[in-house]
């Protein structure tokens, strides 16, 4: 039989007892739209968490920590990082960079009449903590000394706004630094910005020491070692672990996350697959009323030339009508309910996350329509096999 | 060498077992058919002549025997080729005509043509011309519930020789027509008989049969007379 015939003859079937076409076909749009639903508000709860952790960082940073992890997980071990930590790492495959931060022991401005408690991190020229956040003025340059770069909600203490901030001096302490840039305090509000040999001079200073006697006693507060590409992250996650120091990677955060989703998901489409069960079950039902009901018909079909086959492939076209549409209906179901729910939540909390609740992207979309085809043909397997095996004679005989 | 015999069979034999009891439908029967020839099968209800009429056209197996249908062995057909047996090389006319109501009539009688692929333009056209040649042409387009009975049966032999069969089959055809519709029908077997169509019909009407250039007699599943 071809398949076009098949498939015409099939639809005449499906559209001959549209009651209960339409029934069945209702209950598999109702599996597929819960499917849809929970797997939207899944993925839009999983894209909403991926971005605020995009927002923090980048993907490809390992931030090495001065401390080993204790042999039980709980209690960690001082270690000092060192040049040679750095050189070590440098050497390491897949290490674009290596940064060195170290946090000077000074505390707070003063300036404009308020005091705030401030960080001052010093940092490498071109560190990844330092680019491309500014409000006003430059990042960090090599050759920078006794100058800041300086959260925004700061320097508008500073001064009345970010821009005229640039070039007036606050004083950390003792220590009196330009400011030459004004970042987005989304970063941080507390962290000014300044030449990492500024900063060991300073810790310095306070314990007595010189700047290298610091660098080798107390070591580096910690470094941002940047990889060439995130999928590499794992494995300079290792080299680091292998020096003795602890890391922390965005990269590993996300793929807990991922996996987290991964099992939300899964629970949640378990929750609609019960629906689509229960769907199948209606098929299975209807299919063997439909092969009850033409039992005459098959058997006249069979007499007339109608393959075994033939007749198994015209069922389980009926059962795959029932899929195809309760799919498409089922989808477009779900959008349209993920669009009123997304609204009335907005509208009983406007102040809900911008962000959409519900994300249906088309590899979700498809893959519903494939469940739900999957589902009717398998349901109309068995009916279908049944019409198959129908003998001819006993189904002519039929009342 | 001959062409071979339209039918064929020896020593056919078809128990059918009822719980302890087997019956046997066909207790043996060995008989030919030759192409072009009008044979009636004629015997009281359960002789085991449909039997033999539903072996031939592939609806049932026998259980013991051999036979041949235009020179094919039907035993050695698993199911999918038994339906191209049934799609091309026989037609079937039944009593009750098994015609689906919810198809036009041009769309029965091209039905057979969809199971052996015949694109859906050519096999309407082909069904329309053997319509016009049954003298149908009026009633193409109705449905099966508008026809009269004996309408019905020229649409379903219509339908029996869309395919071109090597032999046509018909089950008690006149079994649910009146005289003058039965009659009529009747002489379409002689007249596609006369065109060189091979007919075998069975029934248990002596006035039937003898339209027929030959009859054989059946009881109690064997051939008792030729």
């Amino acid at each position: 039989m071809r398949p076009g015939d098949l498939l015409a003859m099939s639809l005449g079937n499906y559209g001959r007892a549209r009651l209960r076409s339409g029934l069945t076909t209702a209950g598999v749009a109702i599996g597929t739209a819960l499917v849809v639903l929970l797997i939207a508000l899944a993925t839009g709860a999983e894209d909403n968490v991926r971005r605020s952790i995009f927002s923090i960082g980048d993907l490809r940073l390992v931030t090495v920590q001065p401390f080993q992890p204790g042999a039980n997980g709980l209690s960690a071990v001082p270690r000092t990082i060192t040049d040679d930590t750095v050189a070590k790492l440098k050497g390491v495959a897949h290490v674009d960079g290596v940064y060195r931060q170290f946090d000077a022991p000074l505390g707070m401005v003063v300036e404009g009449g308020d005091d705030a408690t401030i960080r001052p991190q010093g940092i490498e020229p071109g560190a990844p903590i330092d680019r491309g956040d500014l409000l006003a003025g430059r990042h960090l340059e090599a050759g920078d000394r006794a100058v800041a770069v300086i959260p925004g909600n700061i320097a508008r203490l500073v001064a009345p706004n970010v821009g005229a901030a640039i070039g007036k001096t606050v004083t950390m302490r003792v220590y009196s630094v330009k400011i030459v840039g004004v970042f987005d305090e989304q970063a941080s509000q507390t962290s000014f910005r300044i030449p990492i040999d500024d900063a060991l001079l300073a810790g310095a200073e306070n314990r007595g020491l010189t700047p290298d006697g610091i660098r080798e006693t107390t070591g580096y507060s910690g470094l941002a070692v940047e990889a060439d590409d995130s999928i590499n992250v794992a494995d300079i996650v290792k080299a680091v672990q292998e020096l003795g120091f602890s890391s922390f990677s965005l990269k590993q955060v996300v793929e807990q996350i991922d996996q987290g989703f991964g099992v939300f998901k899964g629970i949640l489409a378990g929750i609609g697959g019960v629906a689509l069960l229960v769907a199948a079950i209606g098929i299975a039902n209807t299919m063997v009323m439909s092969v009850l009901e033409r039992t005459r018909e098959i058997g006249i079909m069979k007499a007339v030339g109608a393959s075994p086959r033939d007749i198994r492939a015209l069922f389980l076209a009926e059962a795959a009508y029932v899929g195809v549409f309760g799919g498409i209906l089922g989808l477009a179901l779900g959008l349209a309910g993920g669009q009123i729910i997304d609204r009335v939540i907005r509208q009983l909390n406007p102040r809900t996350n911008p962000a959409a609740i519900f994300v249906v992207g088309p590899d979700l979309a498809l893959g519903a329509l494939a469940l739900a085809l999957g589902v009717a043909l398998l349901a109309g397997f068995l009916p279908a096999r049944r019409a198959m095996r129908m003998s001819a004679l006993s189904a002519l005989r039929y009342e | 060498m001959n062409a071979p015999l339209a039918v064929e069979a020896v020593g056919l034999e078809r128990n059918y077992s009822s719980g302890h009891a087997t019956v046997a439908a066909l207790a043996g029967v060995t008989l030919g058919i030759q192409r072009g020839e009008f044979v009636a099968v004629m015997g009281p209800s359960g002789s085991g002549k449909s039997t033999l009429l539903n072996i031939v056209a592939g609806l049932e197996r026998p259980t013991g025997g051999t036979i041949r249908v235009d020179g094919e062995d039907l035993a050695t057909l698993n199911e999918e080729a038994l339906a191209r047996h049934r799609s091309k090389r026989v037609g079937m006319v039944f009593q009750a005509f098994n015609l689906l109501p919810r198809f036009r009539v041009v769309e029965n009688v091209a039905l057979p043509l969809a199971f052996s692929g015949v694109p859906t333009a050519e096999r309407l056209q082909r069904a329309r011309a053997m319509l016009d040649r049954l003298g149908m042409t009026a009633r193409a387009d109705h449905r099966s519930n508008e026809l009269s009975g004996g309408e019905l049966q020229r649409a379903a032999i219509a339908r029996a020789l869309i395919g071109d069969p090597a032999i046509l089959l018909a089950d008690e055809p006149t079994g649910n027509l009146d005289s003058a519709n039965g009659a009529a029908l009747l002489a379409l077997f002689e007249e596609l008989h006369t065109q060189g169509q091979t007919v075998l019909l069975v029934t248990h009407d002596a006035q039937i049969a003898s339209h027929a250039g030959r009859t054989i007699r059946m009881r109690d599943g064997r051939v008792v007379d030729e």
